[in-house]
């Protein structure tokens, strides 16, 4: 046991230098934040903020119509997702249930266009846009979020419906159920946890997107948060407690939903991803 | 988008035995159609959202498509003038080559750093891994817009806290108002390392499921016959971590080479273009000097080389995965 133990000091120590390491950049974000202001600007860094203050998110959130950003970044993300898993939920069973003509050429094309960068889709998706007069209009954002959202939610939705034993529909049928029914009692309670990830992994995808929202959103008042957050700026100019602040607020219910589904994560969603 | 959400998955299951689904679906005339009518609405969306832009972007890279076309909406065919002109450019293979280092650099640094956490986590006791695990969950989920603000206030000239770290270890000089935004290279470095950061928890959480899967047995054998560490890495582990590997080098080569936002937000692709890649490239070539055509050139030439891979990514994960064929 303890020969056990003294083999496992080293990488244990190893280990905890390599967290705070990691953790650093993560943990100087919420540290900036959490400064008096006056703080921030010092030619030698404090690495505990004391005392407290929470004066930077005061700036940040007062500067701007903060709440309207949050609202243009939610009925964009919430519409994507809601408009995907609609579409997606059927496609995702005929692909994961069903053998028929063009299937295995839709799955090859589900994971292609995946792979095709988003600075390439910017063009093509700026001009149509434009000449339906959808540019710097908010819910126009949501056709662009389709063409990462739709792909992965229809691929991501396959994997789960795929991983429902087929027997329990078929009991249900040999029951009596049509394939509706077994679809409604069967099928969907099994798949509701499924559904659920796939939808916060969706919903992430969008509320984190830069680079659509950068572009085709013009007047302040259409920013999404993360387009606010790149272009914060106060009347003094840039104020990095403030910004960083600002991040900090962006982050957060990202890192908290990923820390309540964690466990789930590191133990199923990576190793479906690339199984050997 | 990021490397957080594109990770394509299946839960690990038992197939469903092909000739059983064909006879559930034999047993209904109603059900021949019935796929078709689940699928159609994505097919739909699929053309409008996916196949009309890219039909559009080629059509527009065989196009003069200025400013001025945004307003008369006309544009002469030119063929393939744009794609002479855009491969004609020296900027264009400058870009290129510096595509390729970036994206060489941060697989390489992530595989090998992905690799070495992966083996620490399988040699930890409990509350390590626990500590390390969440530390690199918290990583993954930072959205990238934030995590590139972090970077630039990590390294800001006056105030960075790393160049205050820098300077207090006395090894590389004086960092205090060192700029590192002023010189290419340095800039590329913190990009990198940004993309390094950012990708690593996914490379080493992956790696360390995989390694998990690999029977103990074959460690006890290897040990019976007398095997060291780096003999067991390397005629035990990496044998069978290697599809796993070739699977993740190609994603995250697809990704580190479409990743657009660490650098736009970092430095526009400056200072004098010297951290632009084939992305910000096509970006500027669209969107700052209005020429539609050129970058959809780019862009198109972008995804054709990261087809090849595409192509070997797609082989690979239908010939693991039965379900999906």
């Amino acid at each position: 046991m303890s020969r056990m133990r003294r083999k496992r000091a080293v990488p244990n120590a190893i280990a905890v230098l390599v967290s705070l390491v990691v953790i650093f950049p993560v943990y100087w974000m919420f540290a900036t934040a959490l400064k008096q202001p006056g703080k921030i600007l010092s030619a030698t860094p404090e690495f505990v903020p004391w005392p407290l203050s929470l004066d930077n998110f005061r700036t940040a959130l007062t500067h701007g119509p903060f709440l309207h950003y949050v609202r243009n970044s939610l009925l964009v993300s919430v519409s994507t997702v809601l408009i995907a898993l609609v579409v997606a939920l059927g496609a995702s069973i005929a692909l994961a249930r069903f053998r028929f003509i063009g299937r295995r050429a839709f799955l090859v094309g589900l994971v292609l266009v995946q792979m095709v960068p988003g600075s390439a889709m910017v063009i093509p998706l700026y001009l149509m846009l434009r000449s339906v007069g959808a540019i710097d209009f908010v819910p126009g954002l949501i056709i662009t979020y389709m063409t990462f959202v739709l792909p992965f939610t229809i691929w991501t939705l396959r994997g789960f419906v795929a991983g429902i034993p087929l027997e329990l529909e078929e009991a249900a049928m040999v029951d009596g159920c049509g394939r509706f029914g077994a679809f409604w009692h069967i099928q969907l309670p099994l798949l509701a946890p499924g559904i659920v990830a796939t939808s916060i992994f969706a919903f992430i995808s969008a509320w984190d997107d830069y680079l659509f929202a950068y572009v085709f959103l013009k007047s302040q008042n259409n920013y999404t948060l993360p387009v606010w957050l790149v272009s914060f700026q106060t009347s003094d100019g840039i104020d990095n407690g403030a910004t960083i602040a600002a991040s900090a607020i962006f982050s957060l219910p990202v890192l908290i939903v990923f820390l309540l589904i964690q466990r789930r994560l590191v133990g199923g969603m990576t190793a479906g991803a690339v199984k050997g | 988008m990021t490397s957080l959400t594109q990770a394509p998955q299946t839960t690990p299951v038992t197939p469903p035995r092909p000739d059983r689904t064909a006879r559930a679906v034999r047993g209904n005339r109603l059900a021949r159609f019935t796929p078709y009518g689940l699928i159609g609405p994505a097919l739909i969306a699929f053309a409008a959202v996916l196949g009309y832009p890219i039909v559009r972007l080629v059509w527009l890279s065989l196009q003069d498509f200025g400013p001025r076309s945004l307003f008369t909406g006309e544009a002469p065919f030119v063929g393939l003038e744009n794609f002479t002109r855009v491969l004609g450019d020296s900027d264009f293979w400058f870009t290129l080559l510096r595509t390729l280092l970036v994206s060489v650099a941060c697989v390489g640094g992530l595989m090998v750093i992905g690799f070495l956490l992966a083996s620490l986590l399988m040699q930890v006791s409990a509350w390590a891994r626990v500590m390390l695990s969440v530390c690199l969950v918290l990583v993954w989920a930072m959205p990238m817009v934030s995590a590139t603000m972090i970077w630039r206030w990590l390294f800001e000239p006056q105030y960075g806290v790393l160049n205050w770290v820098i300077t207090q270890l006395k090894v590389f000089g004086d960092f205090s108002a060192h700029d590192w935004f002023s010189s290419p290279s340095q800039a590329l470095a913190l990009i990198i390392a940004l993309i390094v950061w950012k990708g690593l928890p996914f490379v080493a959480l992956t790696l360390y499921a995989a390694m998990g899967q690999i029977p103990g047995d074959l460690y006890e054998a290897a040990a019976l016959d007398g095997a060291g560490r780096w003999n067991v890495a390397r005629h035990v582990t990496m044998p069978i971590l290697a599809p796993v590997l070739a699977v993740l080098v190609l994603l995250e080569v697809i990704w580190s080479v479409n990743s657009f936002t660490p650098i736009w937000v970092l430095t526009q692709g400056g200072p004098d273009g010297g951290t632009t890649t084939l992305g910000v490239y096509s970006y500027l070539e669209a969107f700052t000097r209005n020429d539609y055509s050129g970058g959809a050139a780019i862009a198109i030439i972008t995804v054709l080389l990261l087809a090849v891979l595409s192509v070997l990514y797609v082989r690979r994960l239908f010939a693991q995965d039965e379900a999906v064929v």
